[in-house]
Parts: structure tokens; sequence; C-alpha cells
């Protein structure tokens, strides 16, 4: 019942008009940005934290979970038409997808994609809903080292699990760790690796990492490699589902959203295993399983539904434990820094107004989507005609405005490059780039965790073990690195 | 082998980095209080670290190759000119947004960029008229850009005058 109240309380505060406006502008960017290719929502949010500087706080996080949303329903539209996933989390959507649109069902594949990422939105909404004052009324009660070993996890669930190679992975976490330390230590007031700049003693934004990783890293490459390359767009023709295709779309929703919700939530990051693990069932569920891989349409349902669930859950350990699993969340939680606010279990109690305005806010955002990516969808399209050069200099703009805005500094316009060049050669060898940013946000407050907890137990490191929570999560850890290679064998 | 070479590269930067993050450690305290590891453990362990993988992928790149690397979209060898003229978009940009504003360097910055990508592409040297264009365009989107992110968002960002407008 209190949760009830909560969440009315939250309403009231998202239907305000001028909530509802950030509400509609970031689905509306979060589409756009989804459907260009060469941005996603980490790297726009990025360049639209200066903002943070006098927006007010609810209206800045209902834009900013807006446009985390709206990229996910916008980038299926370009999977499907053009096969380009923006993301690991579409590259089933674009496999499959792609091949219904060969076939002349675009339209039917987008609108299960679009349908199914409401259902699994929703649903996973709700679960957010329902489990996070739970989840946080628990985290309260943990200590520096159960905060320290939840930073562990989830650093060995975005280094070790994801990606090709374990040690590629670990390298990338090392840089974004080594890019953290960077400034004045929070403990001691220490200066560290500031080569006696006074820019870098208030360390490396996240911004100037996400934006020149991402952003200035894949305009570089373009010039570099991919100048040459011509797409081709597949005709989209109309958007309806015949009564077959619901009959076999919504139960692939349903299993993809029950799929992705807990690989959102136990912070093992990505959302590229629940849509293998998705697809990998609808196929084996399916009657005719020789369609899969040639256009079937549970192979867009579940797997896109299975990408929305685990993207919408992974706010469960954002908010409750302060903990992002993935890039636009640790760029959310940097704007929650920016406004002096530490994303974790006290949230629900000290910030309250604004926690179950933004919840509220996702339920009113997946009607929005909805609504525009629908019926509205051939507009989107019309995007994909931006020429790629106008497209990719005017990402620059964007990025000039983030950066400079936020520190004014044109020393950071100089950083901005050698970030983006950093990023090139990491897509270059196949370096993933998840682990820097989380790296960057995570490792100085694991850091302070640590040397709390070692406080706690009078400099003793066995104090990881005495305590039943931190075994417990040591056991976790364990498991989360040797099950995925498990998965990963069977499903090959 | 080109690969070889350049793979070597990378794993030779990765322990460059590491020599410099041990190098810097060395110059950080290690007063500890009751924690027993004071702020230098973190920057000892990361150096550490990145020694350690620096040695592994260089192990990798004389034998065998990166493991599990994707081959990497695009064209093998990079076309530099392009690369160069959306470098110099970026530099140019930071050099002048404080001596002619945010209107000003941003077109260039634009111009410049374009005419990088239109390389890559294998486009003919433009003529003037589409310089011209171009440079529209630039202006047409830094200028609301700006207005909207200086009059109505709150960012500060440099104009040429103190008027606001440009």
């Amino acid at each position: 019942m209190d949760i009830l109240n909560a969440l009315m309380g939250g309403f009231a505060t998202a239907i305000t008009p001028v909530n509802l406006m950030w509400a509609f502008f970031g689905c509306v960017i979060g589409t756009a940005v989804g459907v260009l290719p060469g941005l996603g929502p980490a790297v726009v949010v990025a360049m639209l934290l200066p903002i943070t500087a006098k927006v007010e706080v609810t209206a800045s996080m209902i834009f900013f979970a807006g446009i985390y949303y709206g990229a996910m329903y916008g980038g299926s539209t370009t999977s499907i038409l053009m096969n380009t996933p923006g993301e690991a989390g579409s590259l089933i959507t674009a496999m499959e997808g792609n091949k219904m649109a060969k076939n002349g069902r675009a339209g039917a594949a987008l609108a299960s994609a679009a349908i199914g990422s409401f259902v699994a939105g929703t649903i996973a909404t709700i679960v957010v809903t329902l489990a996070s004052p739970l989840i946080a009324e628990h985290a309260v009660k943990l200590g520096p080292p159960e905060y320290f070993l939840l930073m562990v996890l989830a650093f060995c669930a975005v280094s070790a699990v994801l990606g090709g190679s374990v040690l590629r992975g670990v390298v990338a976490l090392l840089l974004g760790l080594a890019m953290g330390l960077v400034g004045l230590d929070q403990i001691s007031g220490q200066a560290r690796y500031t080569a006696g700049m006074p820019e870098l003693l208030d360390g490396v934004e996240i911004v100037l990492v996400a934006v020149g990783l991402f952003a200035i890293g894949e305009a570089l490459y373009l010039a570099l490699y991919q100048g040459s390359e011509a797409q081709t767009r597949s005709p989209l023709g109309r958007v309806h589902m015949t009564r077959q295709d619901w009959k076999r779309s919504w139960p692939a929703w349903l299993r993809g959203t029950a799929i992705g919700i807990p690989f959102g939530t136990i912070p093992a990051g990505g959302s590229e295993i629940p849509t293998f693990l998705s697809y990998a069932a609808e196929r084996r569920l399916s009657r005719t399983p020789e369609e899969f891989g040639n256009g079937a349409i549970e192979g867009v349902a579940g797997p896109e539904a299975a990408n929305n669930a685990a993207i919408t859950a992974t706010l469960i350990p954002l908010l409750t434990l302060g903990i992002p699993t993935s890039n636009t969340t640790a760029v959310l939680m940097g704007a929650f820094q920016n406004y002096g606010i530490q994303p974790g279990p006290q949230l629900f109690a000290t910030s309250s107004t604004l926690v179950w305005a933004l919840i509220a806010s996702l339920y009113i955002g997946n009607v929005m989507l909805l609504i525009l990516n629908l019926p509205l969808v051939g507009l989107w399209v019309k995007l994909l005609r931006i020429p790629k050069a106008h497209l990719y200099a005017g990402i620059l703009i964007f990025a000039t405005v983030g950066v400079y805005g936020m520190r004014q500094s044109s020393f950071d316009l100089v950083l901005l490059w050698g970030i983006g060049l950093l990023g090139l050669l990491m897509r270059r060898f196949d370096f993933p780039t998840a682990p820097v940013v989380i790296g960057l946000i995570l490792g100085p407050l694991a850091e302070t965790q640590l040397r709390n907890a070692l406080s706690i137990g009078e400099g003793r490191w066995s104090v990881f073990i005495e305590r039943p929570g931190t075994l417990f999560l040591l056991c976790v850890i364990a498991l989360v690195l040797l099950l995925p290679r498990l998965l990963r064998r069977r499903i090959a | 082998m080109a690969t070889k070479r350049t793979e070597t590269a990378v794993a030779a930067a990765c322990l460059l980095l590491g020599a410099l993050y041990a190098w810097g450690a060395i110059a950080i305290s290690g007063e500890a209080g009751y924690g027993g590891i004071g702020p230098n453990f973190l920057p000892w362990l990361i150096a550490a670290g990145l020694l350690v993988c620096g040695a592994l992928l260089l192990r990798q790149a004389r034998c065998g190759g990166f493991r599990g690397r994707e081959t990497p979209a695009g064209a093998r060898s990079g076309h530099w000119l392009p690369f160069v003229w959306v470098s110099a978009a970026l530099l140019i940009n930071a050099l002048l947004i404080t001596r002619i504003g945010f209107i000003g360097s941003c077109t260039l910055a634009f111009v410049l960029a374009v005419r990088g990508f239109h390389i890559a592409q294998g486009r003919a040297r433009p003529g003037l008229r589409l310089w011209i264009g171009t440079a529209a365009i630039g202006a047409a989107i830094s200028a609301p850009v700006f207005w909207l992110f200086t009059k109505v968002l709150g960012v500060s960002l440099p104009g040429l005058t103190a008027s606001g407008w440009l």
C-alpha cells in the first residue's frame, strides 16, 4: 500500500505540464538518437549533462530517462531496416529482423519490436516499482565490505563476462580505474596523477570520456576506415501485424521479458546474453525452427523484449545500490552526482519525491514511445536520409557543447580528441568500452569503500570472509565468472 | 605482418602506461591510518595490473595475435587524409572557441569535418558554392544550438560579442 501511495505521489509530480514536456522531449530525442547511427543514449545523455547546472533535478532525470528508453525503441528501427545494430543488445534484432525486412515484412517486424518493447518495458517497470523499495530497505544494512564486493561484482561482470576476451576486458577496466585515480583522493585529499595541472585536480569528467570514446572515436573511425562504405535500406511497407503474427509474438514477448529482467537486475550488466538466450529459447520452442535465420517473427519479438526488460531492470541496481551496470546508467549516475546526490539505498528515504517521479515517468514514457514509434515510424525513417558526413560533423558540434559547457575549458576539447583516439584504437583492436566508463565512475567509490572496509576490519583482509554477506557475495562473484562460460559452451 | 606489428604496439602502450602509473605511484604517500592501506595502494595495484596485462597482450601479439579478436569493420588500411581533416576540425575548434565564439568556431569545425568525410567517400574537390552551402548548414546547426543552450538551458558557452546572440 505504501508503494502504491508513493507511486501515486510520483505520478502527481510527473504529470505536471513541465515534467510531461521534459518526458516528451526526452522520448523524442531518444528515439531520434536510437534511429540515427553513430549515437547511443550514453553519449547523448553525457552531451546534455551540462544542463544539470540550471535545470531542476526531477525534470532533468525524467528527461534523461526518456532518452534512455527512447533510444531502445528507435534502435530496433535502424537494426531492422538497415541491419546495423547500434549496440550488442540489438545484434539479434538486426539479424532476424533484417531478414524479415528483406522478405517484405519490415512492417510486422517493426510492430512486433515496438509492441514487445512496450510490453517488456511496462512489466519491467512494475518489477522496478515493487522490488526497488524492498531492496533499498535491506541494502541500508550493508556495510563497506559488502559494498566493495558488490562493486567488484559489477567490475567482473562488465569486464570478464562480456566481449570476446577477458584480457582485453580487464585492460579496459584498468584504463577506466586509472582515469578515475586522477584528481584528489577522496579520503586523504591528496592530489594524484595531476602532473601539476590544476585542470586535472577535479578529476576526469565522465562527459569527456563518454563523448570522447563513443562519439569522437566513432567519427574518427569513420573517417579513417569506413568512408567509402554504402548501406542499403529495406523499404518500410505498412506497419501492421496479422492475427497470426500476434499469436506468435505475445508468448515470445512474455518469455523474453522473463529472461531479460533478472539479467538487468543482478549487476551482471549487458543485454547481450539475455537476447541470445531468448533467441535460443524461441528457436527451441518453435514448431518451425527452420524459419529461424530466415525471418521468424518470434526471433525479433523475444530478443527485443528481453533487451528492453534488461535495460529497464538496470535501474534497480542503480537506484537501490548506486551501482551502474551499463554505459548509460553510469552516465545517469554522473548526472545524479552533479546534483550532489549519491544514488544508493538512502535515495528512497532522502529523495523519495525524485525517485518516485522518475519511476512514474517510466510508465508515461513507455506509452509516449509506443505512440511515437508505431504510427509515426515513417517520420523517423526519414532521419536515415541525412548524409553521413553532415550527421557526424553535426555530432562534433554537440560534443563541443557537452564538453565545453561542463567546465568552460578549451583544454578539455584537446583532451576530447585524445580520448577519441583511444576510442578509435579500442574499436580497431576489439577492446570493450563499457568497462572504461564504469571503472571511471565506480573506481573512486570502490576505493573509498575498500579503505573503509579495511578500517572496520582494523586492517585485516579477513573482514571479507568473516561476514555472511561478504561470503555470499564472493560466491556470487565466482558464479558470475563461471556461469556464462558454461552457458556459452552449451549454446555453441 | 602488419597485424603483428600493430598489436605489439598496443601491448607496448599498455606496458608504458603501467610503467608511468608505477612511476607516479612512487610520489604518492602511503600514510594508511586505521585502514592498513593508504592512497598509494590502488595506484600500485593498477600499475601492476597494467604491467601484467601488457605482458600478456605482448605474448598474444607475438604468438598468434590477440585471442578472439573480431575482424575490424571497414577498410584494412586507414585513409589518413580524412582523419587529418576531422582531427583538425576538433583541434582548431579547441584553439578558436574562446577567440571567435562558439558559433564561428563550430561552423568552421563543421566545414572541415564534412570535407574530411567527403574525401573519405572519394568525392571530388568542392566548388565555392558547396563550401558556402556547407558553412550555411554548419551555422544553421550551431547558432540555434548556441541560443538554446545559453538562453534556455543556462549552459555557458563562449560568444564573440557580449550580446549573447553571436
